[in-house]
């Protein structure tokens, strides 16, 4: 259960406390970094200085932006594709009881499957391609969607369906009017699920089998024992999915569910 | 059942029907199919019309076939016996459904859209510009006095208000016949007299003619010039009865002495039906 609502606070202070508690949190753990770091080797534990200089000379010489797009690149490329087969997929398999009953079993099972064996294969078949990585974030990314779709498609409800009856509404405008609005929600908690897979299992496919991209600078790094290199890109891949999900995903599912009673404040 | 001073029983016409009849139902039979392979009777020669311009009331117990008799008007289901015509045309053959207005039990508004959103869903089907449908159901909630709320979402609105969406939603397409099936059943006693009001209000401002199914006999009295009752399934017409009190009926002994007789008759009839 939710604890009731600070009533003392109003919303613009309480943001504000949140905002100085993270910050807070941030400090704390940089400074157990720093303090942890004067007892250890920099390359077992660099200081938080030193990650911070190597961020810089990265970011001045470009290499930092244009390996974040071309990993970002991937991710979104996988994503989209399986965007595409899984929502159809995901809507006949919710619309046709026998074909959903067939197939049942085989989502759990490719959930089952390791991104690393996905990549195993995907160098087999593509090598060391941008076509490794977007064929594992496609391929972790898709039974999400696929799921989440197809119990969005059991959740319709289907006295909304009736009423688009009583006003004689085409096929398409059912689907598109009664549909498509109860089966959002399902998507975009599954599309933001498989997005943050996707990002992760990229990285994992990079390392294995690509030649540009963070992935693939990261293991650079670890196989040179730069470990302020690795700290680096670590900081620079974590602070680009915060911005995305601050910037983009948050305020893009408040103004979808805007109409839901309990929308996150 | 007896005639009151009020209430004038008819037989049931068997007259065949013309366009003087919003509705008319002729020998009307119906049956669902069950799992075990058997079927259940709902509806076994229904015979009634609706005059154009008028309130009638399907008064029934639970069970007895009333929402099925609606589903027919509107075209969703076809009866196994008898016909249904709708403005005088068969609804087998072509109806224009457009004249049609349909107010669900619940208030079925769709929580994604707002107050306006819904009731402009009404105006959908067709090709109706956006500007159209937008202006068309703005002036519809101001007619239930929902101005200030368009922009709610259903989840922030009243019963009583929600119940006023839904009824400018099926009244946005101005429609000829209104089809109500228990539209005020889950409202408190107060709002469901507002609602009452309003719908007899909206009846005497535009020709249209309503079928008001109910369960509850004060509520036909009210708001009814003819009421059909149903037996228990299968669902057959009872006794018809003209009410001819003039309004607000709310309250008055003219009005309870109705209910009261009306009670007496379903006593013998029903012993399920909670009145
Ligand atoms: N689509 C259907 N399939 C099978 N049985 C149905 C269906 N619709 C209604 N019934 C049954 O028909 C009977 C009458 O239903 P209904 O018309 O909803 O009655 P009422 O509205 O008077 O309560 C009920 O016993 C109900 O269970
Ligand atoms: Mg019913």
């Amino acid at each position: 259960m939710r604890a009731p609502a600070d009533t003392a606070g109003t919303p613009a202070t309480s943001r504000t406390g949140l905002a100085l508690r993270r910050t807070g949190l941030l400090l704390l753990l940089i400074a157990l970094w720093w303090a942890a770091s004067l007892a250890t080797a920099p390359y077992v534990l660099p200081s938080p200085d030193r990650v911070a200089q190597r961020l810089v000379t990265l970011a001045a010489s470009g290499d930092l932006v244009a390996n974040l797009l071309t990993t970002l690149s991937r991710v979104l490329a996988g994503f989209a594709l399986a965007v595409v087969i899984g929502v159809p997929g995901g809507i006949l398999l919710g619309s046709n009881r026998t074909l959903g009953a067939f197939f049942e079993p085989v989502l759990p099972v490719m959930n089952t499957v390791s991104s690393a064996i996905w990549a195993i294969f995907a160098i087999i078949w593509f090598g060391l391609s941008p076509l490794t990585p977007i064929f594992v974030v496609l391929m972790t990314a898709l039974p999400l969607i696929i799921t989440n779709v197809w119990q969005g498609t059991q959740a319709v409800n289907a006295d909304y369906v009736e009423l688009a009856q009583t006003l004689r509404f085409s096929r398409l405008k059912t689907l598109l009017k009664i549909y498509v609005p109860s089966i959002l929600p399902y998507f975009f908690s599954g599309a933001r699920l498989a997005f943050g897979f996707g990002w992760r299992v990229s990285l994992v496919a990079e390392t294995l089998g690509a030649s540009s991209g963070v992935g693939y600078r990261l293991r650079q790094a670890s196989d040179l024992i730069q470990t302020d290199q690795v700290f680096a890109w670590t900081i620079a891949q974590i602070a680009m999915m915060v911005v995305i999900e601050i910037g983009l995903l948050a305020p893009l599912e408040r103004h979808l569910f805007r109409w839901r009673r309990d929308v996150r404040s | 059942m007896d005639a009151t001073p009020h209430a004038t029983p008819t037989t049931s016409s068997h007259a065949p029907p013309d366009h003087r009849h919003a509705l008319a139902f002729r020998h009307v039979g119906k049956r669902f199919g069950r799992a075990d392979g058997t079927s259940l009777e709902v509806l076994r020669d229904v015979s009634f019309d609706v005059p154009a311009g008028s309130v009638v009331s399907i008064l029934g117990p639970s069970g007895s076939g009333k929402s099925t008799l609606l589903n027919m008007a509107a075209g969703l289901l076809t009866p196994d016996e008898g016909r249904v015509l709708v403005l005088g045309h068969e609804t087998s053959g072509t109806v224009d459904w457009s004249r049609l207005g349909y107010m669900f039990q619940d208030d079925r508004l769709l929580p994604w859209r707002s107050a306006l959103g819904n009731v402009a869903l009404a105006l959908e089907a067709g090709s109706i510009g956006s500007r159209e449908r937008r202006s068309r159901a703005e002036h519809e909630l101001a007619r239930v006095g929902l101005t200030d709320f368009a922009g709610a979402y259903p989840h922030q609105l009243s019963g009583g208000m929600r119940s006023r969406v839904a009824l400018a939603r099926s009244l946005v397409t101005e429609p000829d016949i209104l089809l109500m099936d228990e539209p005020f059943s889950r409202l408190d006693a107060q709002t469901r007299t507002t609602m009452h009001h309003e719908l007899l209000r909206i009846h005497r401002e535009r020709a249209m003619s309503i079928v008001f199914v109910t369960h509850d006999v004060e509520e036909a009295v009210i708001l009814a010039d003819h009421i059909v009752m149903l037996s228990p399934r299968p669902g057959r017409v009872h006794a018809e009865t003209t009410v001819t009190l003039p309004h607000p009926r709310l309250g008055t002994p003219q009005a309870q002495a109705l209910v009261a007789d009306l009670r007496a008759a379903i006593a013998g009839l029903s012993s399920d039906w909670v009145i």
